[in-house]
């Protein structure tokens, strides 16, 4: 294959040389250089999505932390930070659409890097389901406001109204990441923008209820909420920690995108320090004015109320906003679509490289010839996730809820996975430097440890029937039974493939090894 | 001479380059294979992911290696990998850096509208492409090896077809084959019972005008002309004998801005109705085609 960088890329022709003409047509695509510091926050926050993952996250942490939610969000960030600094080693050494699957396939070989893999596209297809949920309800809550009748918003807990619907989102968004289309730059700002303003917005508004007295339930804040040692238990503190590892999750692209980034190359750690700052600021103050104005406790609107855990905004817009809760429903609605649309990127993606190294059957390495996207991994994502979510409808009590705890666990699994495989990676260059000390070394191995321990608390605890939700089959917790369902599975295919496409299997495609070996550049390529 | 195929590995592209082959031949011109891939300067709000634009771009250039197998023999063809926001801009840009004279794309939408709709590439480089655009309908590609029989130039009776004229003239001279002129009479107006009169003294005139324009013409060249007629364009279009192998030319609209294509009713109609291929040359501008270089 010839140098990427030469045009004329090929010529029956062989004689006739390069013209200045054709020289000037040769561009790199990556626009170096071309999104800026703000720019780079709207990805973040437009990828974290903090509207969604706030309505869906916050109940489930309640229910296992109660008002220390505030502490957990915080100490939730740290174990995320430390995987962050190994993954942007690795993206930097290796950057590869496979991403964990690749990285943990070079440190750890074939098996391993398979699992990391599995983990990553059935978290993302995992999340899939509960963005396109989480749309739907609101979807016909907006609805509901628009005509002011109250009874459209129940048509959600139809589960054949609500199964239809978001078949058809899912379908919408396959077909917009199936084609490429992109928003323009500024209505992504103007919608990136509306979701925060409407975010403050519905936490004043729930303070001044307080002051006026009218709150639900009003709890006076505590210096209390913050402590993250005041938690009841360590099953709950960890349960708490691996659901706040999912309101966070998204954020390392800001730190990776370093090849685009415009002005000086700290602009990646600025962009991702004042996206994270924002987002820290912006769920501290939700969560300490939700559980202000509402209590953690099981009444109607309480926080600790299960009928209303798996989507909090949803219940309590209404009381606290009014005829103004319509601000929520869009801000929700339009941060789900923009997650959507992000999130469906990246199992094709990893489905891509794995059909691409032989890992997967090869047509998951095709790419759409007029619309240059996975086409093929896209599709296969997107019916994966529809039938998931059509099952779990029907089988969960709380299909929100138990998605997001099952979501935690299998960041747990992957993150965890390639946190490891970073130190292990860069095994004979730890001591090198400081610097490689903590970024290659301490850092991910440290964040790896907290992951693992999560990891095996949450099987452990999902176990029992009253996890979580409640939701179980048999007596035997239902995220318990996921999780495990998922696992297996993936060893079940794996070893198929593993039949089917020895190459992989046996190194021949993509090779193990350490950094800095010969086969790091050509990692990326087999030729 | 320069034409630049505008390619994707899709039916259509694989359309586009073999009417390319086709008119190179008869012309002489070299191939320029040009991939447009969308440049990551646009918004997204998708991370870019520098692992995925190289995977990318090395099956763009698996893509043109391809292509460039499919050129024959004696034709001359280099590939280019351009990034562009769009397809249409990516072959703007490249017929402006190369110095092309024309650009052949695929016509078709695909899908089911099959050749009933006009691909969005096609659509746009019509409004805006300052060089002819050949548009390669649905199926062309089955005749790669087939050399071009006739060329035909809708010249019409209307002034401002003397730059197709030339462009229809030099493009037969070129490829040594034979030339049609040819003159579309439709009486769309309900005329009542004068009607058949009205159709008889239409023709006349166009034939008047042909005959003239025949008369013209330099004596080494095989020139018939024709007129059809009928009720619409549509009936007078499958009124005459097409054969599959011809390339039709035609003006482009009065209505586009000096030098810009813009794709006039009758064409339009042309490119629905017909299964061959249509070069659109621009109104005003002198072209390149056949010039012996």
């Amino acid at each position: 294959m010839t140098a990427p960088e030469t045009t004329p890329q090929g010529s029956s022709d062989p004689a006739s040389p390069p013209t200045a003409a054709t020289a000037a047509l040769s561009k790199k695509g990556l626009g170096a250089g071309t999104v800026g510091l703000v720019g780079a926050i709207v990805i973040g926050i437009s990828c974290i999505a903090p509207a969604y993952t706030l309505t869906g996250a916050l109940g489930p942490t309640v229910a296992e932390v109660g008002t220390h939610v505030p502490a957990i969000f915080l100490v939730g960030f740290i174990p995320m930070l430390l995987v962050a600094f190994g993954y942007r080693e690795l993206n930097s050494r290796m950057p590869d659409s496979g991403t964990s699957f690749t990285w943990a396939t070079r440190a750890f070989g074939p098996w391993v890097g398979w699992m990391a893999g599995w983990g990553l596209i059935a978290a993302t297809i995992v999340v899939l389901s509960n963005l396109a949920g989480i749309a739907v309800d609101f979807f016909y809550l907006m609805l509901s406001q628009i005509f002011q009748n109250p009874d459209i918003a129940d048509l959600t807990t139809n589960p054949f109204i609500n199964v239809v619907t978001c078949l058809a989102f899912m379908l919408g968004a396959t077909l917009i990441s199936y084609r490429d289309m992109q928003t323009t730059q500024k209505l992504q700002y103007v919608l990136v923008g509306f979701q925060l303003l409407v975010m403050v917005f519905f936490g004043i508004v729930a303070f001044v209820h307080v002051g006026a007295g009218d709150a639900f339930d009003a709890l006076p804040i505590s210096l209390d909420w913050f402590n993250p040692f005041a938690v009841g238990s360590f099953s709950a503190f960890a349960a708490g920690l691996s659901l706040s590892i999912f309101i966070f999750w998204g954020w390392d692209v800001t730190l990776t995108m370093s090849e685009e980034t415009k002005g000086s190359s700290s602009t990646p750690g600025k962009a991702a320090t004042a996206t994270v700052v924002i987002i820290v600021v912006l769920y501290l103050f939700l969560s300490v004015s939700l559980i202000n104005y509402a209590g953690v406790g099981e009444g109607e609107f309480g926080l600790g109320n299960p009928d209303i855990q798996g989507n909090v905004f949803f219940s309590l817009a209404g009381p606290i906003l009014g005829p103004l809760a319509i601000l929520v429903s869009i801000a929700v609605l339009s941060s789900s679509a923009a997650s959507l649309q992000s999130t469906f990127v990246s199992p094709a993606r990893t489905l891509l490289a794995m059909g691409h190294y032989g890992a997967l059957s090869p047509k998951f390495s095709k790419v759409h010839p007029r619309f240059f996207t996975p086409g093929y991994a896209t599709i296969v994502s997107s019916l994966v996730a529809s039938v998931f979510y059509t099952v779990m409808r029907f089988i969960s009590e709380d299909v929100l809820w138990d998605t997001i705890t099952t979501l935690g666990m299998l960041i747990c699994f992957y993150y965890g996975l390639t946190a490891f495989a970073c130190v292990w990676y860069f095994r004979k260059q730890w001591f090198s430097s400081a610097r490689n000390f903590f970024f290659q070394f301490f850092s991910p191995l440290v964040g790896g440890l907290i992951l693992a321990v999560l990891f095996f608390t949450t099987i452990i605890e999902s176990a029992n029937p009253d996890y979580g939700s409640g939701s179980n089959i048999g007596g035997v917790g239902l995220v318990f039974i996921l999780g495990m369902v998922i696992i297996l599975t993936g060893i079940v295919v794996m070893l198929i493939q593993a039949k089917l496409r020895p190459d992989f299997f046996r190194n021949r495609t993509l090779a193990r090894g350490i950094a800095g070996d010969r086969n790091e550049s050509t990692a990326a390529l087999p030729e | 001479m320069r034409y630049i195929v505008g390619y994707t590995d899709t039916p259509a592209g694989h359309d586009a380059l073999a009417l390319g082959v086709r008119l190179a031949r008869t012309d002489g011109a070299r191939l320029d294979v040009v991939l447009v891939l969308a440049n990551e300067e646009r918004p997204t709000i998708v991370p870019a992911d520098p692992g995925y634009e190289k995977f990318l771009r090395e099956t763009a250039e698996g893509w043109l290696a391809g292509a460039i197998d499919r050129v024959p023999e004696g034709v001359k063809a280099t590939s280019h990998l351009v990034y562009a926001e769009s397809l249409a801009d990516g072959l703007l840009e490249a017929i402006d850096t190369l110095g092309a004279s024309l650009v052949v794309v695929g016509a078709a939408r695909g899908g089911l509208l099959g050749r009933f709709a006009l691909s969005t590439v096609a659509n746009a480089l019509l409004h805006a492409a300052p060089v002819p655009v050949a548009l390669a309908p649905s199926g062309c590609r089955d005749l790669a090896e087939t050399p071009v029989s006739r060329i035909t130039c809708a010249v019409g009776t209307r002034a401002g077809a003397d730059a197709l004229l030339a462009t229809g003239i030099r493009a037969a001279r070129a490829g040594g084959v034979p030339l049609r002129l040819l003159s579309l009479v439709a009486l769309d107006e309900p005329t009542g019972a004068d009607r058949p009169e009205a159709l008889a003294r239409a023709r006349e005139h166009a034939e008047e005008v042909l005959a003239h324009a025949v008369d013209e013409l330099p004596r080494d060249l095989a020139v018939t002309s024709e007129v059809a007629t009928g009720r619409a364009i549509d009936d007078a279009i499958t009124a005459i004998a097409w054969d599959p192998a011809e390339i039709v030319f035609v003006g482009s609209s009065r209505l586009a801005q000096p030098r810009r294509l813009f794709l006039g009713s009758t064409a339009a109609k042309m490119l629905r109705e017909l299964p061959v291929p249509l070069v659109v040359v621009p109104r005003d501008a002198p072209t390149q085609i056949g010039d012996p270089s």
